[in-house]
């Protein structure tokens, strides 16, 4: 090989580098953020990971040092996944251009989990004069392949999709997270349909990002999965929340289970997430949207080292319980989701029904077509349900918290404690299997568990998991 | 036959049609068997169960008050049903609610369309069981008729008729079905907080509004047919013709799209869903050359000017998964501003909501026949023109009128600009390099010019259009699914 060649070729790559642009990487750092590649090297088993794309670096309008991220695959703790982060700092970061789409071809036909860090403003600013033709070529198409929305939202219900939003995601990036599963979150962070610029171009009013679309409130609106501190805690959340779609061998018990007595002898107001943590294995429970539609809880927790899919109903909330619509939605998203991924779901029944938003913004009983939402996802599901009615089962409560339950929807055992409330308007508990007492609780859900065996993954994508 | 038991037959038969004839006194209401005639096509009407009724109830219960049976509409094969609220309020029963399960099953197993009135409801006092062994359905052991709407859903159209008061379970099943048409002045939910259908078809619960009962019934039939028939032709609007002036010369000026879906349809077609909620988007099923097309349109005249927004993105994906489920083509009519941004946008959740188009979209395999009238800035106009997802769109058309561009031309013009408008001295001068740099943008790639890069197949007059969706519609087979492909989502 002629010795300019190689010395192009190596310099070419190192431009691409971080340290070839050390201000860059200081501003990052003085920020509190990780660059682009210390995010996926902090992700990724080391020595695993192989980058694609890194000598992409040349636009239409001059040099960049990538195409706006960096794309990757490799392993975590030994499993396949793909990684990609768009890179903030080199000229407001981009889409990874076409490789992102080819990221995205490889874990569908490979069925590898994707993890994205997806911060930026969409697609680069300084293509827009460049309409058209730019832009496509922004969306990575090439003849015969697709484009990176289309190929994400293929994947959306085929493999685990986990999006890591640490600082601003807006327009299309926001868009990439939003067909994540799973959105995990930085504190101070914000997402939106469309940044700052877009706001004031439009109605002419200056806002700063944080108040455009603060995290914060994302928590609350459902808008996200999951708030952490920092970028290095939602790496280990994004680890942690891989982790669930595979099984362990075996688990802890619970350390502690002596707060079953307090639920027993409780006036029904007592707090589920204390009688779920005496359930499932010590410290496995990771609930998901947890201050949004707060009547129910959604979570991943294992149970002797199985993951299950918990729904739960909450007495310590405004609405004691009661499946409010934005409940329903979450529920209807959550049983899409296990089912994706053959998580089987336990569900936590103590509700006083289902309820609906009047003229004046109270919450009345009755039902809407959000409620129906969790109705046909528990009716079209495939992964085994288990069912245990600690307290009330009202009107059409009960199946929004577990489906119908006849012929094509019962769940695989139905259980009920002795203080579930048994009556006309509980119209679930005629279908019990079983009553049980909440300490012989755990051994009958695991038994049902090493019975219908190891995790089976749905052969074809069912229906596309839902964003919302 | 022995003579006392055709004796005993025609006594019951004189028995149930007696009470049944003594109409329904509510304003508005139409006799349930007078209901069941009109929906129907003439002597279709193959009835089940009509002598059914409880053991020991004190009175006659006609039909134990729920008339189901098999029928056509428009030569399609259908069950129907309807309660009586002249026979113990329409109230739900051991055996009516098996005349239900059994109604739906029919339905699931001969994948026909479902329309049922649902005023009524509550527990019959009398009846000899408490609901919870029947209404889930448990009993029959096969399924119940609420599973049996899920099963349904995506497989056949259901109905559910709401006329008066809707309580308790048929509350349930209307929210179940997959299209609600109700008559204003109806109300319907749980038996001590009915909320009226005016209020609930401003939060998408309710598709269509109408006066009176045979108008359900028209919308109903009307309904099922565009779902499931093409018409071999259909006349041109009495509006065709204006709509070459629909548009109003400044470009900054509103208009209301119905006009122009209305002057694109066949005559007196339109069928529009859910007008009453997410009215930044319209979403109607029309007939075109009698084809069957699926309209989505931004709706400029609206509070946000025809941009998307979480409820218009719901209402959107819906719409198109209901028109693929049914192999109904879909048609876009695009004049908007994008997704809806701005801090409310952002609190009612459009950054996750928008997707669910992008989604739709995705998995659709119908034809997208596309019209840009104006603008189109940003992803959500590109999901309405299928520049997105695997399938790419069927036909591009753009109006002279069309303006190009990823973005707002003047927040495009704004951001590429910035630096010399913020050194601007008065916001007049800001404004004015804005501007200048944003007609640049438009004389480059808007109206006519708009065809030369081939980012749309033609650039038509208005006129044109009808003619042009017809002709693509001839040359589009209509796809008959063998099966169910996914289940529908009601919100």
């Amino acid at each position: 090989m002629k010795r300019d060649l190689k010395e192009q070729l190596l310099q070419a790559r190192d431009l691409a580098l971080d340290h070839a642009r050390p201000e860059a990487v200081a501003r990052v750092h003085a920020s509190g953020h990780l660059t682009a590649r210390e995010r996926i090297r902090a992700l990724l088993d080391p020595g695993s990971e192989i980058e694609i794309g890194i000598l992409q670096g040349k636009a239409d309008w001059g040099w960049v040092h990538t195409t706006g991220g960096v794309d990757f695959f490799g392993t975590v703790n030994g499993r396949p996944v793909v990684a990609s982060s768009t890179d903030y700092s080199d000229h407001g970061g981009g889409y990874g251009a076409g490789y992102l789409a080819r990221l995205f071809s490889l874990a569908r036909q490979h069925r590898w989990p994707v993890i994205l860090f997806s911060d930026g403003g969409g697609s680069r600013a300084q293509s827009l004069e460049g309409t058209g033709a730019e832009f496509k070529r922004l969306q990575g198409r090439y003849p015969g392949g697709t484009g990176f929305f289309e190929g994400l939202a293929a994947l959306a219900g085929w493999v685990p999709l986990i999006a890591v939003v640490a600082g601003r995601s807006f327009a299309g990036h926001a868009t990439l997270a939003a067909f994540c599963d799973v959105i995990i979150a930085t504190k101070g962070s914000a997402i939106g349909m469309g940044g700052p610029p877009m706001v004031e171009a439009a109605f002419g009013i200056k806002i700063s990002p944080t108040e455009l679309g603060p995290v914060e409130m994302h928590e609350r609106i459902g808008g996200i999965d999951l708030l952490v501190e920092d970028e290095p805690a939602a790496i280990d959340a994004a680890k942690r929340v891989l982790a669930y779609h595979y099984d362990e061998p075996t688990g802890p018990a619970p350390a502690d289970t002596s707060y079953f007595d307090e639920v027993i002898s409780s006036d029904g107001t007592y707090d589920m997430r204390r009688l779920l943590a005496a359930l499932v294995d010590e410290g496995s429970l990771l609930e998901l949207r947890p201050a949004f539609a707060r009547s129910v809880i959604t979570a991943f927790a294992r149970m002797d080292g199985r993951t299950v899919g918990i729904l739960a109903n909450q007495p310590l909330s405004e609405v004691r319980g009661a499946i409010t619509e934005h409940a329903a939605d979450k529920i209807a998203r959550f049983v899409q989701q296990c089912n994706s991924h053959g998580i089987p779901i336990l569900s936590i029944i103590d509700t006083p029904g289902c309820t609906v938003t009047d003229q004046e913004g109270e919450q009345r009983p009755g039902i809407s077509r959000h409620h129906a939402r969790p109705v046909r996802a528990f009716h079209h599901r495939s992964v085994p349900l288990i069912s245990v009615q600690v307290g009330k089962a009202s009107g059409m409560g009960a199946c929004a918290m577990s489906g119908i339950g006849s012929a094509h929807s019962l769940p695989v055992l139905r259980l009920a404690w002795p203080t579930a409330a048994i009556g006309v308007e509980d119209q679930y508990s005629q279908g019990f299997d079983d009553v049980v007492l909440p300490e012989e609780t755990r051994e009958k859900i695991l038994k049902v568990l090493r019975m219908v065996g190891p995790r089976t993954l749905p052969a074809e994508k069912a229906r596309p998991r839902d964003s919302w | 036959m022995e003579a006392r038991l055709v004796n005993e037959l025609a006594e019951a038969r004189a028995a149930a049609a007696a009470v049944a004839s003594a109409a329904d006194s509510a304003p508005n209401k139409l006799p349930v068997r007078e209901r069941i005639a009109r929906i129907c096509d003439p002597g279709s009407f193959a009835e089940y169960g009509p002598l059914a009724q409880e053991e020991g109830a004190d009175e006659p219960m006609p039909a134990d008050g729920l008339v189901i049976g098999t029928a056509r509409i428009e030569g399609i094969p259908v069950v129907v049903g309807s309660y009586d609220t002249s026979v113990a309020d329409g109230s739900q029963s051991k055996v009516n609610q098996a005349k239900l399960d059994r109604l739906v099953f029919f339905a699931v197993e001969h994948r026909m369309p479902l329309v049922c009135f649902v005023d009524g409801g509550g527990w019959r006092k009398s009846s000899s069981e408490t609901r919870t062994s029947r209404w889930l359905g448990g009993g029959t052991g096969r399924m119940g008729a609420l599973d049996g709407l899920c099963e349904l859903s995506g497989l056949a159209p259901s109905v559910a008729i709401m006329s008066g008061e809707a309580l308790e379970g048929n509350a349930d099943l209307a929210m179940l079905a997959e299209c609600v048409i109700a008559t204003r002045g109806s109300s319907f939910g749980a038996s001590d907080h009915l909320m009226s259908v005016e209020y609930r078809a401003t939060r998408g619960d309710v598709d269509i509004l109408v006066e009176t009962e045979a108008e359900a019934i028209q919308e109903a039939r009307r309904y099922i047919t565009y779902l499931l028939k093409d018409a071999p032709s259909g006349e041109p609007s009495a509006t065709a013709e204006t709509i070459d002036n629909i548009l109003p010369d400044n470009r900054r000026r509103a208009y209301d799209m119905r006009r122009v879906i209305t002057a694109l349809a066949d005559e007196g077609s339109v069928l529009e869903l859910r007008p009453h909620w997410g009215t930044s988007l319209i979403t109607s099923l029309v007939r075109m050359g009698g084809r069957t097309v699926g309209v989505f349109a931004n709706q400029p005249m609206s509070p946000i000017l025809g941009a998307i927004d979480s409820t218009a993105a719901d209402k959107m994906a819906r719409f198109i998964e209901l028109c693929d489920a049914y192999g109904v083509p879909l048609l876009s009519l695009i004049d908007s501003p994008g997704f809806h941004i701005g801090p409310d946008a952002e609190r009612d959740g459009i950054a996750r909501h928008h997707v669910r188009t992008l989604s739709a979209i995705e998995h659709r395999d119908v034809p997208l026949f596309c019209v840009q009238l104006r603008k189109a800035y940003g992803l959500g106009p590109l999901v309405m023109r299928g520049s997105w997802g695997h399938l790419p769109p069927d036909l591009r058309l753009a109006w002279p009128t069309v303006e190009t561009g990823g973005m707002s031309l003047e927040g495009a013009a704004y951001l590429v600009k910035r630096k010399e408008i913020q050194a601007a001295k008065t916001p007049e001068e800001a404004i004015a390099i804005r501007d200048a740099y944003a007609n640049t943008l438009r004389e480059r790639e808007s109206g006519v010019r708009a065809a030369h890069n081939f980012s749309f197949d033609d650039v038509i007059m208005p006129s044109e259009t009808r003619d042009r969706i017809i002709r693509a519609l001839e040359n589009a087979p209509r796809i008959q699914r063998t099966e169910k492909k996914t289940y529908l989502d009601l919100v």
